[in-house]
């Protein structure tokens, strides 16, 4: 194995990684600017759209994490060889808890400023407005500031010790060649995988399902998880595609990998659509106002809503299907990475049809910014993940199996 | 074990038993077989025979062995269009049985939905698409097959028997192109093929 194969230069990636953090910054800030410079709805349109952003990048870490943990659990050999990509991704977590750090201080931020305006990202926190509203009564004991806090805080502890602790089993691994790592990371998946379900199904409640406070869809969990594993999955293939393109990983991810990664970003495509059908399809045949009321807005004739109704369902489900359907595409590089970077901007059309029509249906250019911010932000963590380590867990007793993984016919 | 079942054969063919010479064929000839005696020898014939271009030959053995689709030059099966096609007609028809029953002949108002409504067919879309799917799949694998079929000729020949124990055999159909008997007998001989014989269909 030789070491240019496996490993990036020192340095490397440099213009990706700084340029990535310090671009994605300067866009959070100007979102935050935007906001702070207009008025109360603006600020209401600044705070949706970094959330956007902040969602899209917790998802990539979280899909990831969720990857690794399944991969330890099941023993998994074929594998082996890419996991540390999925590991890079995972490990990027500080990132989304940094700008969510950032949303909670931008929200108090524009409290104050807009003292009897409605900037609020969660519509339930403005007790100005909705104080005597019946169904926040009936949910007060669930959300209400404090909680809120608390639930926060235990899912950021406990996805950065899951995704610390794999992390560093694997990473320690590479030096000391010790085996008992991966069943230490197998029997901390065991329990981590349970922990995980929770406070993503949660986490997907209480920050998009949230969002407004009057509807609810006990799906919601599974759908923020489903997005999760495509972006994640698409984002880790092109990752692999990108270093086997610049030469690297060379006979560690091959097209038998590749027809692996392939099936897993088609079938949790297929998942997303099957969740996504599911959650409509009962909310329609049962015709409750409460649940409705999700769906009234979204189908709005006339709206970019009703649009992003049809587009999603083609976009996010038919084309690709049929697209990854034929086996020879799968197994293709090439194809297969055109449609991870589709699937890739499919979630994020997906996240902005979940949370933007929260903040009505004014657009400004603080919705460009403010996705694409924290996105950029995620990326320079991921880059520099990728360039810190191997790109392969050297020492990982299932890497034999894993390079000579085959897809027979 | 392997060799008390070889016994068996041996003892239920005696006219058989350790023969090279081939049998008198009566019927029209079906093909050559050869047996090998191990995987690799296996493996590096049926590389020769798809280098040459060979058309209809197929190879035996009790294990499937990694690999032979490439050293045989197999490509992806064509089950897969049969599976589709069907998937795609049953698509279709949960499409226009719905939409025929609940908007056209007979409607009824439920819960005040449209007649036509693509919600409530999906769960029939999804379902005959399997359905036929997997319909397709079986009768495109029988197709493929040429099944059902009432005997394979190699099935007449008792030294056949023992693929399904510990011999390795490559069979070539006498209607390949470039088939020519005694040729073949003296090319599966170069290659290591054991007890050389004709089959008759």
């Amino acid at each position: 194995m030789e070491r240019e194969n496996i490993a990036l230069p020192d340095g490397a990636l440099g213009a990706i990684r700084f340029g990535s953090i310090g671009l994605g910054l300067a866009l959070i800030a100007a979102t935050f600017w935007a906001g702070w410079s207009g008025d109360d709805k603006t600020a209401k349109i600044a705070l949706h759209a970094y959330h956007i952003g902040f969602i899209y990048a917790l998802g990539l870490a979280l899909g990831a994490m969720g990857f690794v943990m399944i991969f330890h659990q099941t023993n998994a050999g074929w594998s082996a060889a890419l996991r540390r990509q999925f590991e890079n991704v995972m490990a990027s977590i500080w990132a989304p808890a940094g700008l969510f750090a950032f949303l909670v201080l931008m929200q108090w931020a524009y409290m104050t400023h807009f003292k009897d305006g409605d900037a609020f990202l969660f519509s339930w926190m403005n007790t100005a407005k909705y104080g005597n509203d019946h169904l926040l009564e009936k949910k007060a004991a669930y959300l209400n500031v404090p909680f809120f806090t608390v639930r926060a805080a235990a899912y950021f502890i406990i996805w950065i010790g899951l995704a610390g602790a794999l992390y560093h089993f694997s990473t320690r691994q590479d030096t000391d060649a010790d085996p008992r790592h991966s069943y230490n990371a197998r029997k901390l998946s065991s329990v981590g995988l349970i922990a995980f379900a929770f406070t993503v199904a949660f986490a997907g409640f209480d920050w998009l399902m949230g969002l407004d406070f009057h509807w609810y869809s006990t799906m919601f969990g599974v759908y923020f998880f489903a997005g999760n594993a495509v972006s994640s999955v698409a984002l880790v293939l092109l990752i692999c595609v990108l270093l086997r393109k610049f030469g690297r990983m060379v006979g560690h991810y091959t097209e038998d990998h590749q027809h692996d990664m392939s099936k897993l970003l088609f079938a949790f495509t297929v998942f997303w659509a099957y969740i996504g059908f599911s959650q409509y399809f009962l909310i329609w045949y049962a015709n409750i106002p409460e649940e409705t009321a999700y769906y009234l807005v979204r189908k709005e004739p006339g709206t970019i809503w009703e649009k992003l109704s049809w587009a999603l369902p083609i976009g996010h489900f038919i084309l690709p299907f049929l697209f990854l359907l034929p086996r020879p595409r799968r197994r293709s590089m090439g194809w297969a990475a055109l449609w991870a970077v589709w699937m890739l901007v499919m979630h994020a059309l997906d996240l902005f049809y979940v949370v933007r029509p929260e903040a009505g249906d004014k657009f400004h250019w603080a919705d460009v910014t403010g996705i694409l911010g924290p996105i950029l932000v995620m990326i320079g963590f991921v880059a520099s993940r990728v360039a810190a380590n191997p790109l392969i867990p050297v020492n990982d007793p299932r890497l034999a199996e894993s390079l000579g993984h085959k897809n027979y016919v | 074990m392997s060799s008390t079942l070889s016994q068996q054969f041996e003892q239920a063919s005696p006219g058989q038993s350790g023969s090279t010479q081939s049998e008198t064929t009566q019927g029209e000839l079906w093909g050559v077989m050869a047996e090998f005696s191990d995987a690799a020898s296996l493996y590096h014939a049926a590389e020769h025979f798809r280098d040459a271009g060979w058309k209809r030959w197929d190879t035996y053995s009790p294990c499937p062995i990694h690999g032979m689709p490439e050293a045989m030059g197999l490509r992806q099966s064509k089950v897969t269009f049969a599976m589709g096609t069907m998937a795609f007609l049953g698509f279709s028809c949960a499409v226009a049985m719905q939409w025929w029953m609940s908007a056209v002949d007979y409607p009824i108002i439920t819960a005040g939905k449209p007649f036509g409504a693509w919600e409530q067919f999906t769960p029939i879309m999804f379902e005959l698409s399997v359905l036929f799917g997997a319909f397709g799949a079986i009768g495109g694998m029988l197709a493929l097959n040429g099944l059902p079929m009432w005997y394979h000729p190699l099935l007449k020949k008792n030294r056949f028997l023992r693929v399904s124990d510990d011999r390795f055999v490559l069979a070539v159909e006498a209607s390949d192109p470039q088939f020519n008997k005694d040729q073949v007998k003296a090319l599966l001989a170069k290659l290591g093929g054991q007890h050389i014989d004709e089959v008759e269909a």
